[in-house]
């Protein structure tokens, strides 16, 4: 039982050590992710907020994509997806994913990982595109289509 | 014309499932003869034990203390398998395979210099370091 | 064909209900007939959901667009290919997808046990169909009926996401999915096992090779997802750490986790409850990985959403399976006991001990940050997410650790090394594989974690390489064969041993390929027709890129293509002409609108020339026509050893097909054999 003993200890430590690498991997590089509406409400409370990078997701304003010719910067704007009212500018320096679009025939949500600049433009370090729904058409865009 | 495939597919399946019970086809539910029992499948494991202990002996990654240690405790487990498969069976012909491979498990090189005992397959004596006569007859490691 | 086909699903529902029910009490019963019955519900529901497959693949090719399902995965100008490939395109198709694997597999593995292991059929026949049973009712109920239509025929289908019109991604989900369902098998076996009460090391020994096959298709899988990724999600990438990915690795380090342990038991009779454990989780796990994929309940780039209900109907049904397997292994506890004890640490049970707990660490790390949004979510009322950092941070040690251990586990002793075995059989490895990184570092490779794997790798593949020679030759010289000759007989007397020899080989060839990632170049550039970027190779060499013109080509209806946009490169590598190199943009006909980027890539054994068309004036080059509108935007990337990831799946296939190839020494049968007459003492069921 000498053994047993002996390897339940290591057995413990080995557990051990892996929660600690998971908690403080977590909380070294976790990231909120929120709604524009929420980051709103979060920074009202806490100023400070504003400098922590956060992922954000939202819906692309159709038509609001700009870019700035031969270098690649993208600027573009969303909005919560329930309150169309909160919006937030995005720039974001980088090749946009095949599936974005700004384009009024098609919702494209967005997700944004990044951190607000003195300026108020939340600077994007990625960006990620879903549009799931667009594949799932209702039936009327069906009949439409 | 669908109709009547469907009828036929639903026909097909019903009888093709239920035709054993009906008929009484039994299936068996027994373990087979030439299935390896547990006790016949813990002898193999340890004979492979035994043979891997061998190969590496063999290729040098034990060296003979270590090789010797190993092999008395493996021969030791494998004698104890061996006698339980003959307590459960008792027949002839188990007896004789035992005999067989005790014999084999128990052999042993006497080296002929100093009388030492060396392990099968050890190919100069552990004690004096003399080169052993090769004995091997079977049995790659 | 479609009428019949939804009919098949339809009678498939009453056929596995018999047959889970049939098992079970065939089995407690001892009613051969009734087992004999259910065993052909496995066949008969093969052939059901064949047709019920069918009938789904008829209505793509013949565009019935009535069909909810093939409305939206499909149009009248999708390529063929990919019209039978929607078959798993989206949630509803995988589900009848999935249950095609499994059913046959369960055929397989019933017509494969007709005279052997016949104590367990009953229950595996009873597991494996209440299993179909679960799958077909929720295809039947959950609003995710394939057959299901809308009431009204569109002229067209919305189309098939463009992402998914990539040849890769045809291979992959089956691949994947063979995984998946072949674990079913070994399942099925350890419930059987749990139920009849047999514990031994049988039903790990007949499933061996399941759980090979298994391990092998998932690898597999994996790997071919990542050459999608690479090819067409156009960041020059193969892993994301996005939780539809981490999905599929999770069944896959647990299986990695089984394969190795399972040796202990039938080795040294240890290790019994833990290994029931990963069976159930491995299990649980693919059935988790197969509804994530497309249920949207984590958000992630491969994830399209559709109907959330589903999520909580899978979430109960793991959870009842592994409360029920939980209860029949406390339950069955008193024959579960170890029969041995591990010796010491330094031992070859221990090297695999370790393997587990890290492999399993991997698991709980992996597992936890892809759920951690869901679950911050319902602590705290705040979504909390961890991305790529949190990933590498924790698996990053393990991988290495893991790489150590495939050096560590060949060559070190069987319960208990002494300091002489390890002196022994390390000094030189050890010295090979310091040398090799000291070699590396004078060259110029400084970063830590690469020059580590680089030297654990040399330290791995030495060992392994001796092993097969020192046991070639001792083959050779004592059995008095020539090298060839003991070369093939040392590696088929003992495959699983030889053949996990070279999965590890093509492990650490993926492993390398990893650890180059902080020599990845990149470099964006705009350029006009007729100028040059150079790019430096971090392996030497100069590639000396040349801009040529983009050209436009409107409407292809066969090829499903709106328009492209089609950018040539002029490639030159140390003044040697490589050719041209194309990388486009195009826009799909269906679905409307979408439209995707095609890379370029040139392969060197050493690495990847990547480039992509980021940015072009699509306007002015496609409707325009405009001469002056060739501006173009690019992404260069040179991509050291990431051919090895594919070189080395190559390796690993091999390694694991000389491990599953059937055996050729047939079972001896026992010497006992003339008593046909005495029955068996084997244990019934209870």
């Amino acid at each position: 039982m000498a053994k047993n003993g002996r390897f339940m200890v290591g057995l413990v430590g080995v557990a051990a050590v892996v929660t600690y690498l998971i908690w403080t991997g977590v909380s070294d590089t976790m990231v909120y992710y929120l709604t524009p509406t929420e980051l709103e409400a979060k920074i009202t409370a806490d100023p400070t907020f504003k400098e922590v990078g956060v992922k954000v997701s939202g819906r692309v304003v159709p038509g609001s994509h700009e870019e700035a010719p031969g270098e690649l910067l993208h600027r573009f704007v969303i909005h919560d997806v329930d309150s169309p009212d909160v919006t937030m500018t995005i720039e974001y320096r980088n090749v946009l994913p095949d599936t974005f679009s700004d384009s009024e025939s098609m919702t494209v949500d967005a997700v944004v990982e990044g951190r607000f600049r003195e300026d108020g433009v939340f600077e994007a370090k990625t960006v990620l595109t879903k549009c799931g729904s667009r594949y799932e058409a209702t039936p009327e865009e069906l009949a439409a289509g | 014309m669908a109709l009547l495939g469907a009828l036929i597919l639903v026909a097909a399946v019903v009888g093709f499932i239920l035709q054993p019970v009906l008929q009484g086809h039994w299936a068996s539910l027994r373990h087979q003869d030439d299935e390896m029992t547990e006790a016949e499948a813990r002898r193999r494991v340890t004979l492979l034990a035994l043979r891997d202990a061998e190969y590496d002996f063999a290729t040098g990654k034990l060296d003979v203390d270590d090789y010797t240690a190993l092999k008395r405790q493996l021969s030791a487990e494998a004698l104890a398998v061996l006698q339980e498969l003959e307590a459960s069976e008792g027949s002839d012909l188990v007896e004789a395979e035992i005999a067989a491979a005790r014999k084999e498990l128990e052999e042993e090189v006497r080296c002929d210099t100093c009388r030492h005992h060396n392990p099968t397959g050890s190919r100069f004596c552990g004690a004096c370091g003399a080169a052993l006569v090769p004995q091997e007859t079977a049995g790659a490691p | 064909m479609n009428i019949l086909g939804e009919l098949a699903l339809w009678v498939a529902l009453p056929v596995t209900a018999w047959g889970m029910a049939l098992g079970y009490l065939g089995g407690r019963q001892e009613r051969g007939d009734l087992v004999l019955s259910a065993e052909r519900t496995v066949y008969a529901t093969f052939i059901l959901i064949l047709l019920a497959s069918l009938g789904i693949v008829d209505n793509f090719l013949n565009d019935r667009f009535e069909y909810w399902y093939t409305a939206n995965y499909s149009s009248r100008n999708l390529f063929v290919f990919y019209k039978v490939a929607g078959l798993w395109a989206g949630q509803r198709g995988s589900l009848l997808f999935w249950l095609l694997l499994l059913s046959f597999f369960s055929a397989l593995a019933v017509w494969s046990n007709q005279r052997k292991n016949r104590e367990f059929m009953p229950y595996v026949v009873g597991t494996l169909m209440g299993l179909q049973l679960f799958f077909i009712v929720v295809l039947l109920f959950a609003e995710v009926n394939p057959y299901e239509k809308l009431g009204f025929t569109p002229v067209d289908g919305a189309g098939l996401n463009p992402q998914l019109q990539n040849y890769w991604m045809s291979f992959h989900p089956p691949t994947l999915y063979l995984g998946f369902t072949a674990f079913t098998v070994p399942f099925a076996f350890a419930m059987a096992a749990l139920m009849n009460g047999r514990l031994d090391s049988r039903w790990i020994e007949v499933t061996r090779k399941w759980i090979l096959l298994s391990w092998f298709f998932l690898s597999v899988g994996i790997v071919l997802g990542m050459r999608w990724a690479y090819e067409e999600l156009g960041w020059g990438g193969y892993w994301f750490w996005d939780p539809v990915e981490n999905a599929s690795l999770l069944p896959w380090l647990t299986a990695t986790a089984f394969l190795h342990s399972i040796q202990i038991q039938e080795n040294r009779g240890m290790l019994k409850v833990w290994n029931m454990a990963l069976v159930l989780g491995t299990f649980v796990l693919t059935v988790f990985a197969t509804f994530l994929t497309r249920s949207g309940l984590i958000e992630s780039v491969h994830t399209f959403a559709e109907n959330t209900t589903i999520a909580y109907i899978f979430l109960t049904f793991m959870a009842s399976i592994v409360a029920w397997g939980a209860v029949m292994v406390i339950y069955r506890l008193p024959k579960l006991q170890s029969e041995n004890q591990i010796q010491s640490f330094l031992s070859r049970e221990s090297a695999f001990l370790f393997n587990n707990l890290i492999l399993v660490a991997a698991t709980f790390a992996v597992a936890w940050g892809t759920l951690l949004p869901l679950i911050s979510e319902g602590f705290f009322g705040e979504q909390i997410t961890v991305g790529p950092p949190f990933f590498n941070r924790i698996n990053v040690p393990f991988g290495i650790a893991l790489l150590a251990l495939m050096g560590i586990g060949p060559v070190i002793a069987w319960r208990r090394a002494s300091a002489r075995n390890l002196k022994k059989n390390f000094l030189w490895p050890l010295g090979v594989g310091l040398g090799v990184t000291a070699v590396l570092w004078l060259t110029g490779v400084r970063h830590g974690l690469a020059l580590t794997t680089f030297g654990l790798s040399a330290f791995v593949l030495y060992i392994i390489v001796v092993e097969f020679w020192k046991g070639t030759k001792a083959r050779a010289r004592i059995e008095g064969e020539g090298f060839a000759a003991a070369f093939y007989h040392l590696v088929s007397r003992n495959r699983r041993r030889w053949g996990g020899y070279i999965v590890h080989v093509g492990v650490v060839l993926i492993f390398a390929a990893f650890a180059a990632e902080p020599y990845y170049v990149e470099v964006q550039q705009t350029m006009q027709p007729g100028e040059v970027t150079e790019l430096e190779s971090p392996l030497g060499g100069t590639y000396r890129l040349t801009y040529e013109s983009t050209s436009s080509n409107v409407r292809d209806p066969d090829q499903n293509l709106a328009w492209q946009a089609v950018a040539l490169v002029m490639v030159e590598r140390n003044g040697k002409t490589i050719g041209p190199m194309r990388t486009e943009k195009r826009g799909y006909i269906r679905p409307e609108g979408q439209q995707s980027t095609e890379v370029g890539i040139h392969s060197r054994p050493l690495e990847d020339l990547y480039i992509t068309l980021a940015d072009v004036d699509l306007e002015g080059i496609i409707l325009e026509n405009d001469p002056n509108a060739q501006a173009a935007t690019f992404s260069f990337m040179i991509k050291p050893l990431v051919g090895w990831i594919w070189a080395g799946l190559f390796v690993l296939m091999a390694g694991s097909l000389i491990g599953l190839w059937p055996s050729a020494e047939k079972v001896r049968a026992p010497t006992v054999a003339s008593k046909a007459t005495v029955a068996d003492p084997a244990p019934a069921g209870d």
